[in-house]
């Protein structure tokens, strides 16, 4: 059998003037294909644990690490410099500190260049991405003329112009409006119907993680507390509200029906879901009267 | 529709389809012809020159009126620095007297001398900043073989200059928000308040400059990097004929200029038709 | 007369964009409102111009009695605090306590109540005297933040506008700021109005909602009223919170379309 996409193996990590480890032991394996959702309050080891996937962590950090990281078998400490960042693509939840370039186009084609790609794959990828991210109208703006949405459209579009098989989104709608929101998802979901590739998603959003992650994983404190395919992982709701974690009324509404013993049903995730499980109800209370 | 350094937008324009080398090589050559040249009419044709070109080139005129005033003043003051604080020639010819200070002939001509080799050099200026984008100037340097460090420093810098100005603007608001009012106050208070913007500015490179390393690592990019870069921006820039031949026009036109001024003894005061014409006006049987 | 009026209000940048036209609108004393739109609707300008930030191009922002035309900026900001959406933007002393008392010592306020006016402010965001001397700088985020509002409230403005302030916080933090701005709402008296772009929070917590689309006011209305209006959510490019949706999914069933919490919908649940 193949290895895992990521495999971390008792994992620690504790930063150099931290008193505390920002992650605990954690174990999570990750399969090509796949799409992880990762979710938890703010300094739960979110950030943490994805930069370690990528390499930042220990390269640009300093700190104490235990356990092992393995990126498609390998430990990421093993990469050559250089090499982890082909496979793992990041973006992060603020696309302006991420731009180098005078314009769009030389935005996308940096990390290109980076990797020595031919001028005339590059040519291939670009348009692809564009087409992708919706970006031709954009190319020859500043980015810093565009607005934040486009920003992070970019900046997405720039990262998978490297073709990474992994691709690791640290909560990249935090900035964004509604609108722009939903088009960076349209762009993942069209993504992940065209390719096969591995994705970890972070987003305090449920309403925006849930059509897309097959698996969900909650930190808390450093630490793994939960981790189920994405339904089953509604099926407890009492740790997620512990926790503090928003659930989307959907979401809510089914697990009061669930709880409060009226159906029997697996967890809605969905508006339609929730709605058909109300239906259901209805109908069957009115068939029993009649 | 593009933005240029200067902000303004040409048009679809054939100044598109000139190599930014070739934009460079213009600024840089052109922008010496004045330093050669001072008779004043010689000048004044190369400003036409330019202007024609400006014009050719479809950059909206309406805003390159802002200079306008600046010309004016910038020439008052180079009339009054050469003429009431130009001091006393005892030598020099004198048109007339004011106040009981002499006018002279001398001081007059080299502030127009100065004055007309001035004006087509920010001329020439602002014909570059018009129609070159920031970009260009990268591909410039990157056609010329600059080391990609040295091109990829200066765009960095470009673009934090254009992110520190946006942050600038907020800081000010924020600060008027709290009720801050330059208005009325002496300079040194506005100096002083001036100082606590770098605050919040350092404070937000700092935050900033961890998110932007991480980010240029996660993009692969290392300045110790063996990878041989293939220079996309580069293949977006051909040398067409074109391009070759304005190159030779601009650097034969200047060789041509080098010869007739030293060789020929041309463009210079005394070959001036115009300020010899002038001084038989101002000092009329004046001999030269 | 209400304490904020702005009559026919037009805003032009200098340049040429036209970001405000045509709005007009009243804000009474005590209010807790909700500004909502996609970027570029003229949230922010709208804000700027209510505390002399900007200066209308036509039309006017009257707040007390003031016009921000014929007003100093001093005038217009102890009436109307601006808490900008990035509070590395705005703190610019070197401890917590100058950057709480810059406000009023700019507009004048003697020390003595300079004094009195940090250590209330302090105390109503929650700040310790331990955070009081520190370097703002090295605050975390969410206390930042506070001071950052601190700040403001020591100018003892009636209004406060507080700009994305749930935006990059977790639930929890989210929930928390709400709480804070209620009780300033509620047992302080300060009319506030948040720009967001989360449905829940306004859904949550504001009892009156600015919709605005393309530079004006298209709607000014209760949550219940506006989110269960699919016409002017449309213009705004918005979509109600889950919940509601999931109410309208079930208008059939006899369950209202402006349903605005988990408890409320439960309860119509219930009842059909």
């Amino acid at each position: 059998m193949s290895s895992p996409a990521i495999q971390v193996t008792d994992y620690s990590w504790k930063y150099l003037h931290s008193t505390t480890r920002a992650i605990k032991n954690i174990e999570l394996i990750v399969q090509p294909g796949e799409c992880l959702g990762l979710i938890g309050s703010n300094g739960s080891g979110k950030t943490t644990l994805c930069n370690s996937i990528d390499g930042l962590i220990p390269g640009q950090y300093h700190g104490i690490k235990e356990g092992r990281v393995e990126v498609f078998g390998t430990e990421v400490e093993e990469y050559r410099r250089g090499e982890l960042q082909r496979t793992v693509g990041l973006v992060f939840s603020d696309p302006e500190a991420q731009f180098t370039a005078m314009t769009v186009e030389d935005e996308l084609v940096f990390g290109m260049e980076n990797l020595g790609l031919s001028i005339s794959e590059i040519n291939r990828r670009l348009e692809w991405v564009c087409d992708l991210a919706d970006l031709s109208p954009l190319l020859d703006k500043p980015p810093y003329e565009i607005s934040g949405g486009q920003k992070q459209r970019v900046a997405l579009a720039a990262m998978l112009a490297m073709q990474p098989r992994v691709l690791i989104l640290d909560e990249p709608t935090a900035m964004l409006d509604p609108v722009s929101r939903e088009r960076v998802f349209a762009v993942l979901a069209r993504l992940r119907k065209e390719r096969e590739i591995t994705m970890i998603l972070i987003e305090h959003s449920l309403e925006h993680i849930i059509p897309l992650a097959d698996r969900m994983v909650l930190l808390s404190n450093g630490r793994k507390l939960h981790e189920a395919p994405t339904r089953t992982f509604f099926s407890d709701l009492s740790l997620l509200r512990q926790e503090g974690i928003h659930l989307p009324g959907a979401v809510g509404f089914s697990g009061y029906l669930r709880e409060s013993g009226a159906t029997t049903d697996e967890p809605a995730i969905s508006v339609e879901e929730a709605a058909q499980q109300a239906r259901n109800l209805r109908g069957a209370a009115k068939g029993e009267l009649s | 529709m593009n933005k240029t350094l200067l902000g303004y937008v040409p048009d679809a324009s054939f100044i598109y389809l000139v190599h930014p080398t070739i934009k460079v090589l213009f600024l840089l050559v052109v922008s010496l012809f004045p330093m050669f040249i001072s008779a004043v009419e010689w000048n004044v044709g190369l400003m036409v020159g330019l202007m024609a070109l400006t014009v050719a080139s479809r950059v909206n005129m309406r805003t390159l009126k802002i200079y306008i005033p600046v010309a004016v003043s910038m020439g008052m003051i180079i009339l009054l620095s050469y003429t009431v604080l130009g001091g006393r020639h005892p030598d020099y010819q004198v048109i007339t007297r004011i106040f009981g200070f002499p006018l002279y002939w001398e001081r007059i001509r080299d502030a127009l001398v100065v004055y007309f080799r001035i004006l087509p050099m920010i001329l020439t200026m602002v014909f570059f900043l018009s129609t070159t984008r920031e970009r260009e100037i990268i591909a410039a340097l990157r056609a010329v073989r600059t080391p990609f460090v040295v091109t990829y420093v200066l765009a960095m810098s470009m673009r934090a200059a254009g992110m520190v100005m946006e942050d600038f603007r907020i800081v000010r608001q924020a600060e008027q928000a709290r009720g801050f009012d330059s208005k009325n106050k002496p300079l040194p208070y506005k100096i002083r308040k001036y100082v606590m913007y770098m605050v919040p500015l350092f404070a937000l490179s700092l935050r900033r400059s961890e998110e932007f390393t991480n980010a240029l690592v996660a993009r692969g990019y290392s300045f110790r990097s063996k990878v041989k870069r293939p220079d996309y921006i580069l293949s977006r820039y051909r040398f067409a004929w074109w391009d070759g031949a304005l190159g030779v026009v601009i650097a034969a036109l200047f060789a041509l200029l080098l010869v007739a001024r030293y060789r020929f003894g041309r463009f210079t005061v005394e070959d001036s038709v115009l300020l010899r014409y002038l001084h038989t006006i101002l000092i009329p049987g004046g001999g030269a | 007369m209400s304490y904020v009026d702005v009559i026919d209000l037009a805003y032009t940048y200098p340049d040429g964009t036209q970001a405000l036209h045509g709005v007009t609108l009243s804000i009474e004393s005590g209010e807790m409102l909700s500004l909502i739109g996609q970027n570029g609707s003229g949230k922010t300008t709208l804000s700027k111009c209510l505390n002399g930030l900007l200066l209308p191009t036509s039309g006017n922002v009257v707040v007390d009695g003031h016009d921000s035309k014929s007003s100093s900026i001093s005038d217009m900001v102890r009436r109307v605090g601006y808490v900008f959406q990035n509070p590395d933007h705005q703190l610019f002393n070197p401890t917590c306590r100058d950057e709480i008392a810059y406000g009023p010592r700019n507009i004048g306020i003697r020390e003595p109540e300079v004094t009195e006016r940090v250590e209330e402010a302090a105390t109503v965001v929650g700040l310790g005297s331990e955070h009081l001397t520190e370097h703002p700088f090295f605050l975390t985020k969410g206390l930042r933040q506070r001071v950052a509002i601190a700040a403001i409230l020591a100018l003892r403005p009636r209004v406060i506008i507080v700009d994305e302030p749930t935006t990059g916080q977790d639930a929890r933090q989210a929930r928390e700021i709400m709480g804070f701005l209620t009780t300033l709402n509620r047992e302080h008296g300060h009319t506030i109005i948040i720009i967001t772009h989360d449905m829940d929070i306004v859904a949550a917590y504001t009892e009156r909602i600015l919709a605005m689309a393309k530079g004006t006011l298209i709607a000014d209305n209760s949550a219940r009223e506006i989110f269960s209006n699919p016409a002017i959510m449309e213009r705004a490019s918005l979509a109600p919170p889950q919940i509601t949706r999931l109410a309208q999914a079930l208008g059939d069933m006899g369950i209202h379309p402006g349903v605005l919490s988990l408890d409320e919908m439960i309860a119509a649940f219930e009842g059909s």
